[in-house]
């Protein structure tokens, strides 16, 4: 059995706007193992990046705050540590990438300048050894010219040479835990395929545990080890990938996957799920889901459904289950 | 570090082509405003010596060979050019020499106020601008953009004046004009300075404020600024280094675009106020005696400085900006 | 990202509704000095008027020590000198009435402000229109004499010319209009620029009307808001560039400017400080006003054009 690397408990965080309070995550549970790739999944606004932000602290604060759980890394409570030893921790033992690696990328200075800075002030190398170290790490992501590639600014680059920098610069001080937030939603097909090459590399030849957000299920299937659904900021289901995807429980992730389209058959309609996200202001009671589900209970337009376990690590958040 | 441009010397050699352009056009309206008034430098000139009761046609003969009035005007206009390159200025006759001398004892003056405004100016409204900035809606933000709109609405000249009734008339903490027997490099001479400065850093400074504010703030809802503070920075370093040095960049060309405007005619009325013996004063003494010539000299002088200063800030702002590129 | 209202989304409307405060202040102001300057010569006396026996008296309620050589004692002595009624905002060191002075000060301003402005903001705007829309040779033309004219420092221009042209008012107009269109013009050209290419141009073309045609009633239009705008705010430079002049002797001799004042102030700081003061103030509420006004409009015109 793989240790627990991070440890996510009854997340809460809340965004306090005039029109009301904003409960973009609102109990969220799970654990990331050493060296798994963790995928979260959810449609956009459901809350996984929130999520992976408030693991590192990032949350802006005038509108937004954690307000409730606890996130446990190496025995540290994240949320209750002082600032200064979260900012320690960031970039160095868990990093994260962002979906637009243009506008993520700062466009005055090289790559290799930003990348090694992370080195210089984490490692405390000087400039000739954070130097070597950026062009193996870009080496290590496959940009070809690594020790021109340093001196490039990020508008030179394409886009999928820009996203292997951002990896590079994530892996740059050879972190325990990698955050990725959807780093193959903003590529086109064949870049997307490049960099999940790049995944599953990373995934093989260093330790570390991926914590992996996206939108797409092709993507989870392929890279994922376990997943974690997320709904309108609640948890739905959690399990392995291969049996969430074969063996869905929770309807909303069974209408998921039915709505991916399939080759084998002829169809003339595409699935989809009817209705529409619930505003995170004003939720609905109970399961946030029922009003959009076809196996309703009437107990779940009253109580939200406890987590069940249905088969040995598949867990369920859906009232079908919980008698 | 900015990258290596090969294009920027080809640049660079255009655009001091187009400012040698801008020189002539200077030049060339400068004359034409001169020669189509009502009257003439020598009209001004013969009237002072009319004044004196000397011989108004002897002297209108050696006028009109000095100044060639009795040329053509397209030879007028180029020995006015070619005076200017050989460095002949003309002559002022309210002081008897040649406007090149009176020029290179008095720039002096000028100079140490607008530099010391300028640095005075740019330190503390760019420092503000970042923390009101970093602190946007804070009680800080709040008075810093108050104040800034007041710098800005002052009348630079009425603050000069109200500054020398405060701590010279009433307070007799500084004197009220400037003496010039202080030597330049003392305490003494900086102290005297104060007052002037005071009066045309103001507005620059609430100008420096206002600009590096909405630049930065800009620059603090980037992405990369997530980035950054995700990679363990410390905040220092995040708005420091890497807002700051965005947010530079379009500031640098808003600070020299108002260079024209708020510091040379600033600058002008500062000395006159405070009888700070700069080219701005000699320029106006000069209006009173009537002496074109240094009248005229002393506007060239600053366009080309304009000039110079909006080509060099041109230049850097392509250095510094790595995604600009001409060719 | 979660769909939701920020609170820094509040906090910008909250700004914008106390902007629009200090904007309808502003406001106020300007037109509380149209009032003075328009009804005020009615009620006050004139303010070329000197009267030594009442000069330099302090404002309504305002009492100085004044040291006057007593000619039957042959000393100085202190007399007491209290503002009276009459001169409520006190007298210059020729007797003038300072409140007269100030309200002829304001139609001056006034008057400079709107003429000197309208000149610059129309030419500012046929060029930058004209320049963006025809584009090619003219175009370059236009945008290098432009060029050339902003290299130029303003003041010293206005100096220069006043200098060779004489000190009027007349004089003063047209040189702060026919020098400040520059601003305006690349402004213009680069939103016309922006209007060129729209639909409706095109489609007005395809209709087949003409340049003149398509620049008045299409292009000139739509940057009417950009142009309200560049003129609220360049009122208060063009304020105080009269200002300036009057201050250091090169304006009109003939009317009596709040600069003029100032300059009157300015000799005899010791002994008449309210004279300085009260013109500096005035200068300075009436750029304020303009000043906020001008955000005002820019930001209910363009709410992403925010300082």
């Amino acid at each position: 059995m793989e240790k627990t690397i991070l440890s996510v408990k009854n997340l809460k965080t809340y965004f306090f706007t005039k029109r009301g309070i904003v409960k973009a995550v609102d109990g969220v549970d799970f654990d990331l193992l050493k060296s798994e790739c963790l995928c979260l999944v959810g449609e956009s606004g459901c809350g996984k990046t929130v999520t992976a932000l408030s693991i590192l602290g990032l949350i802006d604060t005038p509108p937004g705050r954690i307000v409730d759980g606890e996130i446990y890394y190496d025995d540290i409570n994240l949320l209750k540590c002082p600032r200064e030893q979260v900012r320690h921790i960031r970039g160095k033992e868990i990093a994260m990438i962002f979906q637009d690696a243009q506008s993520a990328l700062n466009p005055v200075f090289t790559i290799g300048d930003q990348i090694a800075e992370q080195i210089k002030l984490h490692l405390g190398a000087n400039n000739r050894e954070a130097k070597a170290r950026t062009v193996s790490l870009l080496e290590e992501v496959g940009i070809p010219s690594p020790e021109e590639a340093a001196d490039y600014y990020p508008h030179q680059l394409s886009g999928g040479m820009k996203q292997r920098a951002m990896i590079a610069m994530s892996l740059s001080c050879d972190p325990q835990i990698l955050i990725a937030d959807e780093p193959t939603t903003a590529v086109d097909v064949t870049i997307k395929a490049q960099i999940l090459d790049i995944f599953q590399q990373l995934k093989e030849t260093r330790q570390m545990s991926l914590l992996f957000i996206t939108h797409e299920l092709g993507v989870v299937s392929e890279i994922g080890d376990r997943m974690v659904v997320m709904y309108a900021g609640k948890l739905a289901e959690t399990a392995t990938v291969a049996e969430l995807l074969n063996n869905p429980k929770h309807p909303y992730t069974a209408g998921l996957i039915r709505c991916l389209p399939d080759m084998t058959q002829v169809k003339d309609r595409l699935e989809s799920i009817p209705g529409i996200v619930p505003s995170l202001i004003d939720p609905p009671g109970g399961c946030l889901f029922h009003p959009r589900c076809d196996k309703a209970l009437a107990i779940c337009s009253q109580e939200e459904p406890p987590p069940v376990t249905v088969d040995g690590e598949h867990t369920v958040y859906c009232h079908l289950y919980s008698h | 570090m900015p990258m290596k441009k090969s294009w920027l010397r080809d640049y660079i050699i255009k655009r001091l082509f187009y400012a040698v352009f801008i020189a002539l056009g200077i030049l060339t309206i400068t004359f034409i405003l001169v020669r189509i008034g009502p009257t003439s430098p020598a009209d001004k000139y013969l009237a002072n010596i009319a004044a004196r009761g000397q011989d108004v046609s002897q002297v209108v003969a050696a006028i009109e060979a000095r100044y060639g009035l009795d040329k053509p005007l397209y030879e007028q206009y180029i020995n006015y050019v070619g005076n200017l390159v050989r460095g002949d200025w003309g002559w002022s006759f309210s002081t008897s020499m040649p406007v090149m001398e009176l020029i290179k004892t008095h720039w002096i003056y000028s100079f140490q106020l607008i530099f010391l405004s300028s640095i005075f100016a740019a330190f503390l409204g760019i420092l503000i601008g970042i923390l009101s900035a970093v602190r946007q809606y804070s009680k800080t933000d709040y008075i810093a953009t108050f104040f800034s709109f007041i710098g800005i609405s002052i009348p630079n000249f009425w603050l000069g004046v109200m500054l020398i009734l405060l701590f010279a008339v009433q307070l007799g903490v500084f004197k009220t004009y400037y003496d010039t027997s202080i030597p330049l490099f003392s305490l003494a001479n900086l102290k005297q300075l104060i007052l002037p400065v005071i009066t045309l850093g103001t507005a620059m400074t609430a100008g420096y404020t206002r600009y590096t504010r909405s630049a930065m703030l800009d620059n603090l809802r980037k992405e990369f600024v997530r980035t950054a503070r995700a990679k363990g920075l410390p905040e220092r370093t995040v708005i420091g280094k890497h807002v700051f040095r965005n947010a530079i960049l379009p500031l640098i060309t808003i600070i020299m675009f108002d260079l024209g405007g708020i510091v040379f005619g600033g600058a002008y009325l500062t000395e006159i106020i405070f009888g700070i013996p700069g080219l701005g004063r000699i320029s106006f003494n000069a209006i009173f005696a009537d002496d074109y010539a240094v009248v005229v000299t002393v506007v060239l002088i600053s366009a080309f400085l304009i000039l110079m200063i909006n080509l060099a800030t041109d230049i850097t702002y392509t250095y510094l900006d790595p995604r600009i590129r001409y060719d | 990202m979660t769909s939701y209202v920020s609170r820094s989304l509040t906090r910008y409307y909250w700004e914008r509704a106390r902007r629009n405060r200090l904007a309808v202040g502003g406001l106020a102001f300007i037109l509380f000095l149209i009032l003075l300057a328009l009804i005020g010569p009615f009620f006050t006396v004139d303010p070329t008027a000197a009267n030594f026996e009442e000069k330099n008296m302090p404002p309504l309620g305002f009492t100085i020590e004044e040291s006057v050589y007593d000619l039957e004692t042959q000393q100085f002595t202190t007399k007491s000198i209290t503002g009276m009624r009459q001169h409520p905002l006190g007298t210059d060191n020729k007797g003038r009435d300072l409140l007269a002075m100030i309200i002829s000060g304001a139609r001056i301003s006034l008057l400079v402000g709107l003429f000197a402005t309208g000149i610059a903001v129309a030419l500012g705007t046929l060029i930058g229109t004209v320049s963006a829309y025809l584009g090619g040779w003219t175009d370059q033309i236009l945008m290098r004499f432009t060029d050339i004219m902003m290299t130029f420092p303003f003041f010293l221009l206005f100096v220069l010319i006043v200098f060779i042209f004489g000190p009027s008012l007349l004089i003063i107009v047209l040189v702060i209009g026919l020098t400040g269109w520059t601003g305006t013009a690349r402004l213009i050209r680069s939103e016309t620029l922006s209007l060129r290419t729209r639909e409706f141009v095109m489609a007005s073309k395809a209709l087949g009307a003409s340049d003149s045609r398509i620049i008045l009633a299409h292009l000139v239009p739509n940057v009417i808001s950009l142009i309200i705008v560049i003129a609220t705010l360049s009122i208060p430079g063009v304020i105080l560039a009269e200002a300036a002049l009057s201050f250091i002797g090169l304006g009109d001799p003939s009317v009596t400017s709040w600069g003029m004042v100032l300059r009157a102030g300015q000799q005899n700081l010791d002994i008449a400080w309210w004279v300085a003061v009260a013109p500096g103030i005035m200068l300075f509420l009436t750029v304020l006003a303009f000043n906020f006004m001008g955000d005002g409009l820019r930001d209910a015109f363009d709410p992403r054009s925010a300082v």
